[in-house]
Formats: C-alpha cells, sequence, structure tokens
C-alpha cells in the first residue's frame, strides 16, 4: 500500500463527466466511524427519525406477520398491502407513522409487544413463506455515501465500496468492521470478490482496479490494473476467478487475466459509460449495459457481440447481472423498471415495477428466500423493494432504510445488505413464519443492536444470542490516525 | 451457454488458423485436462507449465524436474499432473498447492506414464530399454510391478531350441508406449516390434496381443468414448482401430478383435509423422509431419484428408485435439512456442443492432395488420404489461447434454488463481519473451507474470530481433 501508482496522479485531470451515482459530500458531519445504535443517534434530529421510522416499520410488520393479527382477517388483505404500488404504500407508511409516533416508546418495551406476540398462538403453517427481512446492523464508518455493498461467495463477509475512497470489510454475522482498504485516490465505484472470498477487486475514479487480499488487508498485486481511460464503474469476476471484466466510463468492456493483471480482451462495447457488468454462471457470457440504453452479451472466449437487447423507449440501464441458472438477465433501467430479459429469444419477460429510479446508478439482484425467487432492487426514496419473480408482485418493502438514495443491495441466502447515500450500511436478516414468533419477543430490542443490553431473556433461540452478545463486544473502527498509519 | 446464443460454432469442427501463440521456455510435451481448461506443457529445462486456455496465461509452474519432459497426465478431478522426464523420475503435482504429492524414480528415461483414468494413485510406465512399470502410489513409497511386453508362450511342448529362439525375440521386445483403456482395467501396450498388447491389470499379464504394424508404436490414442484407438507407428502410416469392450463380464481372451479401421498416409511424399491425436469426437484425426510445417487433419468418416495447416515456418512437434471444442494444441520444435488453432467465427452485425437482422437474400416485407395503428401510450404499456404473462423459471439449471459437465455445480478441484506467478520467474525465461512483453508494458504492466499471448497479428511482429527485447529485460 506504501507504494501508490504515481502515474494515475501525472494524468492530466480533465474536467470529469457528471456521474449519476456519485453524489456530493453530504451531511457528514460524524467523521469517526463508529457503530451506529439508534440509542446514540438520540440526540440528533431529522435523521433518527427515519432511523426510528425503520424500526416502525419493521415493527409494524411483524404485528402484520404474526399470527396474533387476528385484525387482519386473512393473509388476501397481507398480500394486498405488500403489493401495493408505489404510490399507496407512501400513503400508507405517511399514516403509519403518525399513530406511531404518539406512541412514546414504541421500541422500548419489548414487554408489550412480547406479550401480544408470544402470548398468541403459534403460526398456523402457511404454505408460501414471503422474504421477510427484519433489520438486524446498521454499519456506520465511511465518511461519504457508499456506491456499492457485496456480500462475499461463501457469505461469511461485506465489502463496500464508498466514495470516500477506500472500501471497508465487515463480518456479516456480527457487522464486526474487520479492515479499512486504503489506497484508492478517488471515490471508489464498484467491488467485485472473487468466487474463493480470498481476494477483493475494487475499481476507482481514479481509472485503476486494485485487487486486495481479504486476509491481510493487504493489496493483492503491488500494481493496480491500469488501462482504463476513464472512471472504473463496474467490476464482475468470472466464475473461476481468472478473468476480471471491468466496465469504465470510457465506454469500453476490459477482460482481464487476474493471474497476471495483463489486459487480456477490450470490447468496444457502448457509446455511453458502462453502468453495469456480470458473468454468466459457466463464465462463457458476459453481459454489459449502458447509459445509451444498451444491454449487450458477449462471448468471453472471442469477445464477439452475441446478442444487444434495448427497450422501446431506450432507458439508460444502470445495473444488470444474469439469472441464478444463466438463462435470463435483469436490467436495471432508469425509467422506473426493472427487466427480466429472455436473451435468447431478446424479449422482455417481466417488468417489475414500484421502485423509483430516474437519476441514480442503483443496483439489486436476484434473492432466493425459502426456495423461490425474488427480485431485489434498491430505490432512489430510500426504500429496498422485493417482487415476486412470477406475478411481479412487491412481497416486501423496506421503507426508508436509507437516508436519500439507497445504491446498491445484495443478498447471500437470509442475509440482505444495503448501502446508500447517508454513508451507512444496513443489514437485514429474513425471518421465516417458524422464527417469527418465537423472535418477536425480542425483536424490538435486537433487531438493531442499541447496546442498552435491557433484555436479560435467555428463552431466545441461540442466534439471537450471538448477535446480542457480538453486538455488545463490537471493536471499535479504526481510528482516522490509523488509517494514516496504513497509509504511510 | 454460449451454444445458446450462436450457431456457427457448430459448423466447423476442425481448427483452421492459429488464434493465439503462447510461450513458456521450450515445449516439448503437452496434454489438456478432461474439462480442457488447462494445458500442461512440459519444457526442456524440465518446468512444467500449467496454461489457463481461458485466458491463455500462466496458471501454474511446476518445478523439479532437471530434464525434458516427456509425458503428462492429467488426472480425472483434474486436481493430479503425473509428468514424467529424460531424468528417470516422474512425479504427481498436486494443482491445490502446486507441490510435488509423490515423486517416483526409475531407472531408466521415460518414454510415457499415464494416469489411471479413474485412480489418481496408479500409473502405468514405459520405459526406455526396459520392461513397462505398473506403479501403486496409494502409498508415499511406491510399488512397482514389471509388466509383460511379450505374449506367454503357450507350447510347452517345443524344443529347447526353439524355446531359445522365443526367448530371444520376446527380450528384444519392448514396450514404447502404453495407455489405459476408458475403464482403466486394461492397458493397452505397443512394442518396438509393432505389437499391441493388451494387459490385465489386475494380473498383470498379457491377454491378447497382435501385431498391427511394422515398426515402433510411437503414439497409442483413445478417444473420449475409449472405442476407437489411434496408433502412430515408424512405418508412416497412422492406423485406427475398433476397440472392443474389454470390461464386458463375458470377456474371452481368445475372441477379442482388435479390427483395423483406417490407415492415414501420405503416399505422394512418405512422410513420416511426429505426434497424432483425435479431435474431440474421435470424428478426425490430426498429426503432425516430421521435417515438414504442416498439420495434417483426416475425416475419419471417409478416410479422407480435409485440410492441411499451414502456418509457423518450423516443424510442429507434440499436438493435442482440445477435448470438447475444435481447438488443436501444437509446439513447435524450434522455437518451443505453442500455437493455439482455433476457429474464428465472424461478428454477426446482427447481434450489435437488434433492429436489424441478417437474410441471405432479399425478403419481401409483409406489414402487419395493426402495424401503424396509433395507440395512446399507456395502452400499449399496459398492453405489454399485461402480455408478460409467463411463468419464469430462474433457479432450475438446464440438464447439461455433454459428459464434461457434469462438474459444473462448483464441486469440482479448481486451480487455485495465483497472483505471484511472476515472483518466480528467473531472468533467462523473461528474456526468451517475445511480443506479449511490448504490449504488457504499454498498459504498465511490467514484470508480473510471462504469459506471453500475441494475437495473430503480432505474430508477424514476433522476427523482430529480441536482442532489444533482450536489453530491456535486463535494466529492469
Amino acid at each position: 500500500m506504501a507504494e501508490l501508482d504515481t502515474s494515475v496522479a501525472d494524468v492530466p485531470v480533465t474536467a470529469p463527466p457528471p456521474k449519476r451515482r456519485k453524489v456530493h459530500q453530504e451531511d457528514s458531519t460524524e467523521s469517526t466511524p463508529r457503530y451506529d445504535t439508534p440509542d446514540a443517534k438520540e440526540g440528533q434530529d431529522g435523521k433518527d427519525k427515519d432511523d426510528k421510522s425503520t424500526l416502525r416499520v419493521s415493527i409494524r410488520e411483524q404485528q402484520r406477520e404474526s399470527p396474533s393479527a387476528s385484525r387482519s382477517p386473512s393473509p388476501k388483505r397481507r398480500d394486498n398491502y405488500y403489493s401495493s404500488d408505489h404510490d399507496t404504500s407512501r400513503i400508507s407508511r405517511s399514516i403509519t407513522r403518525s399513530p406511531v409516533s404518539g406512541d412514546p416508546t414504541p421500541f422500548r418495551t419489548p414487554a408489550a409487544d412480547a406479550g401480544v406476540d408470544v402470548a398468541s398462538e403459534p403460526p398456523q403453517p402457511r404454505q408460501p413463506t414471503k422474504p421477510n427481512f427484519k433489520p438486524r446492523l446498521i454499519l456506520g464508518g465511511h465518511r461519504k455515501p457508499i456506491s456499492q455493498v457485496r456480500i462475499s461467495p461463501d457469505g461469511r463477509w461485506i465489502a463496500s465500496a464508498s466514495a470516500d475512497g477506500t472500501i471497508k470489510i465487515w463480518e456479516a454475522s456480527t457487522g464486526r468492521h474487520i479492515e479499512t482498504l486504503v489506497g484508492h485516490m478517488a471515490g471508489v465505484s464498484a467491488v467485485a470478490w472473487s468466487p474463493d472470498s480470498k481476494t477483493l477487486a475494487s475499481g476507482s475514479d481514479d481509472k485503476a482496479i486494485r485487487f486486495w487480499d481479504r486476509v491481510t488487508g493487504q493489496p493483492a498485486r503491488s500494481r493496480p490494473l491500469l488501462g482504463h481511460h476513464n472512471y472504473v464503474y463496474c467490476l464482475a469476476f468470472s466464475p473461476k476467478g481468472n478473468i476480471l471484466a471491468s466496465g469504465s466510463y470510457d465506454e469500453a468492456v476490459f477482460l482481464w487475466d487476474v493471474r497476471a493483471g495483463r489486459l487480456m480482451r477490450s470490447l468496444p462495447a457502448h457509446s455511453d459509460p458502462v453502468s453495469g457488468i456480470d458473468f454468466s454462471r459457466d463464465g462463457t457470457l458476459v453481459v454489459s449495459c449502458s447509459t445509451d440504453g444498451l444491454t449487450r452479451i458477449w462471448d468471453t472466449s472471442t469477445g464477439q457481440c452475441l446478442r444487444t437487447m434495448v427497450h422501446e423507449d431506450n432507458p439508460p440501464v444502470t445495473s444488470v447481472c444474469f439469472a441464478p441458472n444463466g438463462r435470463y438477465l435483469l436490467a436495471f433501467s432508469m425509467d422506473s423498471c426493472i427487466r427480466l430479459w429472455d436473451y435468447v429469444s431478446g424479449q422482455v419477460k417481466k417488468t417489475y415495477q414500484g421502485h423509483t429510479n430516474a437519476g441514480f446508478s442503483i443496483g439489486g439482484c436476484f434473492s432466493v428466500v425459502d426456495g423461490k425467487a425474488y427480485v431485489t432492487a434498491a430505490s432512489e426514496d430510500g426504500d429496498i423493494v422485493l417482487w415476486d419473480i412470477k406475478t411481479k408482485e412487491i412481497v416486501q418493502r423496506i421503507e426508508k432504510a436509507h437516508d436519500g438514495v439507497c445504491f446498491w443491495v445484495d443478498l447471500h441466502g437470509d442475509t440482505m445488505v444495503s448501502c446508500g447515500q447517508d454513508g451507512k450500511i444496513k443489514v437485514f436478516r429474513h425471518r421465516g413464519p417458524v422464527e417469527e414468533c418465537s423472535m418477536a419477543a425480542e425483536a424490538a430490542t435486537s433487531e438493531v443492536p442499541n447496546g442498552t443490553g435491557d433484555s436479560t431473556d435467555r428463552a431466545a433461540p441461540e442466534a439471537m444470542d450471538v448477535d446480542q452478545d457480538q453486538s455488545r463486544s463490537i471493536s471499535p473502527l479504526k481510528t482516522d490516525a490509523e488509517i494514516k498509519n496504513e497509509e504511510s | 451457454m454460449n451454444l445458446l446464443l450462436s450457431d456457427d460454432y457448430l459448423l466447423q469442427d476442425y481448427p483452421e488458423n492459429i488464434t493465439n501463440t503462447i510461450r513458456s521456455g521450450h515445449t516439448t510435451c503437452l496434454r489438456f485436462n478432461r474439462r480442457g481448461d488447462y494445458l500442461a506443457s512440459g519444457r526442456v529445462d524440465g518446468t512444467v507449465v500449467v496454461w489457463d486456455i481461458e485466458t491463455m496465461g500462466v496458471a501454474r509452474k511446476l518445478r523439479g524436474h532437471r530434464a525434458a519432459i516427456t509425458s503428462l497426465s492429467w488426472s480425472r478431478c483434474g486436481r493430479y499432473l503425473l509428468s514424467a522426464c529424460q531424468g528417470w523420475r516422474a512425479v504427481l503435482w498436486d494443482m491445490a498447492d502446486g507441490k510435488r504429492y509423490r515423486e517416483v524414480r526409475f531407472r531408466a528415461p521415460i518414454y510415457t506414464a499415464e494416469l489411471h483414468p479413474w485412480n489418481h494413485h496408479q500409473f502405468v510406465a514405459s520405459i526406455f530399454e526396459q520392461a513397462p512399470c505398473l506403479v501403486d502410489i496409494a502409498e508415499p513409497i511406491d510399488v512397482k510391478h514389471i509388466l509383460p511386453s511379450a505374449m506367454k508362450r503357450a507350447n510347452t511342448d517345443a524344443d529347447a531350441a526353439t524355446k531359445e529362439k522365443q526367448a530371444k525375440e520376446d527380450a528384444k521386445q519392448q514396450t514404447t508406449a502404453s495407455i489405459y483403456t476408458i475403464t482403466g482395467d486394461h492397458i493397452l501396450a505397443g512394442t518396438n516390434k509393432g505389437k499391441l498388447n493388451i494387459i490385465d491389470v489386475n494380473t498383470h499379464e498379457i491377454i491378447w496381443s497382435e501385431k498391427i504394424c511394422s515398426s515402433v508404436v510411437t503414439t497409442l490414442k483413445l478417444t473420449g468414448s475409449g472405442r476407437d484407438l489411434l496408433v502412430n507407428s515408424q512405418d508412416r502410416i497412422i492406423r485406427t482401430f475398433n476397440v472392443p469392450n474389454l470390461s464386458a463380464e463375458d470377456l474371452d481372451p481368445d475372441t477379442i478383435q482388435v479390427p483395423l479401421e483406417h490407415k492415414f498416409q501420405d503416399v505422394v511424399n512418405r512422410l513420416s509423422w511426429n505426434h497424432v491425436t483425435f479431435s474431440a469426437t474421435g470424428e478426425y484425426v490430426a498429426a503432425s509431419t516430421y521435417n515438414n510445417h504442416e498439420l495434417y487433419i483426416w475425416e475419419r468418416g471417409h478416410g479422407s484428408l480435409v485440410r492441411m495447416l499451414e502456418g509457423p515456418k518450423e516443424e510442429q512437434g507434440v499436438i493435442e485435439w482440445h477435448p470438447n471444442r475444435a481447438l488443436l494444441a501444437a509446439c513447435g520444435m524450434e522455437t518451443g512456442r505453442i500455437y493455439i488453432w482455433s476457429v474464428t467465427s465472424p461478428q454477426k452485425w446482427s447481434a450489435l443492432a437488434p433492429d436489424f437482422s441478417e437474410v441471405e437474400e432479399n425478403v419481401e416485407y409483409i406489414e402487419r395488420e395493426d402495424e401503424f395503428d396509433i395507440h395512446p401510450q399507456e395502452e400499449i404499456t399496459k398492453r405489454r404489461l399485461d402480455a408478460e404473462d409467463e411463468d419464469i423459471d430462474v433457479l432450475t439449471l438446464e440438464p447439461q447434454s455433454k459428459g464434461y459437465d457434469d462438474d459444473m455445480d462448483g464441486t469440482a478441484f479448481r486451480i487455485p488463481v495465483l497472483f505471484n506467478l511472476g515472483e518466480s520467474d528467473s531472468e533467462e525465461e523473461f528474456v526468451a519473451v517475445s511480443t506479449g512483453t511490448v504490449r504488457r508494458r504499454s498498459l504498465g504492466e511490467g514484470g508480473e507474470g510471462e504469459a506471453a499471448q500475441t494475437e495473430e497479428k503480432a505474430v508477424v511482429g514476433g522476427k523482430r530481433p529480441t536482442a532489444g527485447k533482450t536489453g530491456r529485460g535486463r535494466k529492469r
């Protein structure tokens, strides 16, 4: 890390084109990275209201989901509630907010909630389990908005790339901060995990791609990959980890030999910045998308374009990924639509609507919850939205997960991670209907670690204990001084 | 998955032109692994280099031999690689850490060493002027079983003089090539007198033997199915045989027949063949020529010559056909470069512009009844969204048709991706790199790795004097 490549600095920095995802520094008054708890934010205004609203949402949903909610007459009604489209859901939020805010301590009194939830009889077996993600952790430390957050393939680590030029690695289960990777000289737009979860690649506005060793926190390669003429904006590892695909503001897609750090192929891909890139599961195809509205599929071995997909209205596409089986593509476009393409026939099979995406490069992914697939996406109003693949209905909406824009959501198993303009990372965990009931008692206190430790109820499941204990023993993040030490 | 999108891949199934030239030292020996994503190459200096076919870069370097590599063989899982050298030893390498897993010493140079197709703890070696060996390396101390090269005589009633004569004859028989059958139950061995022996792996006895050619058998190869045998011999004829199912329950050694299918030869030039290989499916046979630059490709259905590949101005040694693609690797005898022959399909322009389609001839356009009807935008959108009622499955994997995909679920062994390959390169090797160096440096990437990939165009530039590059290499 000591030797930073100065060649980048020597390149005359021309007036950078406007970036969609890059947002100027906002209210980052808390420069010291720390672990966020709702309690700690007590004194602040405005912001914590939204945080509270997140919590309220969780509670509200819990009551809805819990069997005790005999008020909701049928599951049908729940469906209606969730599948409400964007506008109505907004209304519903504003409605729910006012009565809850009238309640002085809605989530400080777990006993009250527990009394309602636990006392009720165990849940009837509901056949289709819906995604039911509950907030679990809030990770703070980045001083600027976070552009991308990714869970490692083994599910153990979270990597976040921020406009402050650093990448941070977190432990997914506890939220413990593991490492801050410093080396980029400009904001970092993209991170990608190697398939073995041991290496991290990062792409930055300094036009460089760097590899990091997850174990040591040191650069895995002494020199960054240089070659892009403009911001590196998106990255993807091949399934074998031997090729890295990168998309840049210079409108090209580069394929790199990871071992040698050598540029294998440069694809003159688009006529606008390349905004998203992904590999198919067998590594033979690369898909790239751009704000020119095109989504292109490339043959990895020959570098030829095999298919181009464009929607009639030609909306800018901001992110793209392959379906888990590789037969479909999910393209996020800036007309607030997510389209599922069958790339063989070149047809749109599904259009998912209900989120807001008009000005930023936001991302999402396919998610599998209890063996069923969903589409998960971030939204510019700070929400996270999950759709049923087949019915296109919204099955869960996590409202106000972030202040401002929520940029990226990633899922692995039951864990969901999101990041946003507020410089925070939120970790959510799916709770199945069986867990739901036993969880409910503790949910209010343990969903988000608040450090008070007032809950001494040991009857909760093991997993919950772990969450609580570890949340209390979280090590403080590195101070600025430490970071400087690393740099020198 | 790219097969879903392209049709022209399947049009031609034999390679046509050089798509890559890769080089690391002077290569003498080549072998693809079963899935075809890695190519092992053995060098004159005893180093084994494993190439990643996807990146055409070095994936691993294995050092330990001190003499030229003569034979390479992969285990089925792709984790172990057996290499044999002229320096009397064979090494089984573990690809997970790049270390020696087993080492076996012999008393002479090794012609071939072939791993058992299912059990990487057993291999068969044919040795220079010695009896072939079946080597069991399950334990760190290897156990060698001597295999016969000549059939046991049944005529016990022959007189002493005949016996002596026969014994002399038998002693002259030496096994020069040996491979396992596809099940691993038998060994096919060729001798210097042109005999083909079938040896039972368990009893170590020859169960069948026949003279199939008039001179030394130099190469034996089986197709992926194991039903066809390719034999190269110094009598300038390449032969293919049909191999019966030797693992059948009711196998009677007396009724075994290995019928000759084709003879391939160049009757005009009387060429002799350096090395031969089957294509992925066994549909084609390719051969490199002795004292000549061309590679010959015959089609096996009719036994006709379909192609002579002309390219590099040097004689080609060992050639290897990719196990599932129309890709051929050949190593040059003089320079030690590895030439990758493959097919290049032209870019389809309709793929870049979805509104256009390529047609063979003019087509009269018939407009749809409602093509130019004007509808309100909302209605169109609504209609479109309503039409999206298909059942979509994003999780179920399509069944893989080909056998080599059977381990695509991620459980198969993968060679770890190394970042520090460059550090292990010696100065001498770096100098040997030709055009690839130039290109890499322009990207600010000097000194890391030594994969000398050059596009076809760059091959022309490869003749530039290496002196300048040598100087630059030393300056570092």
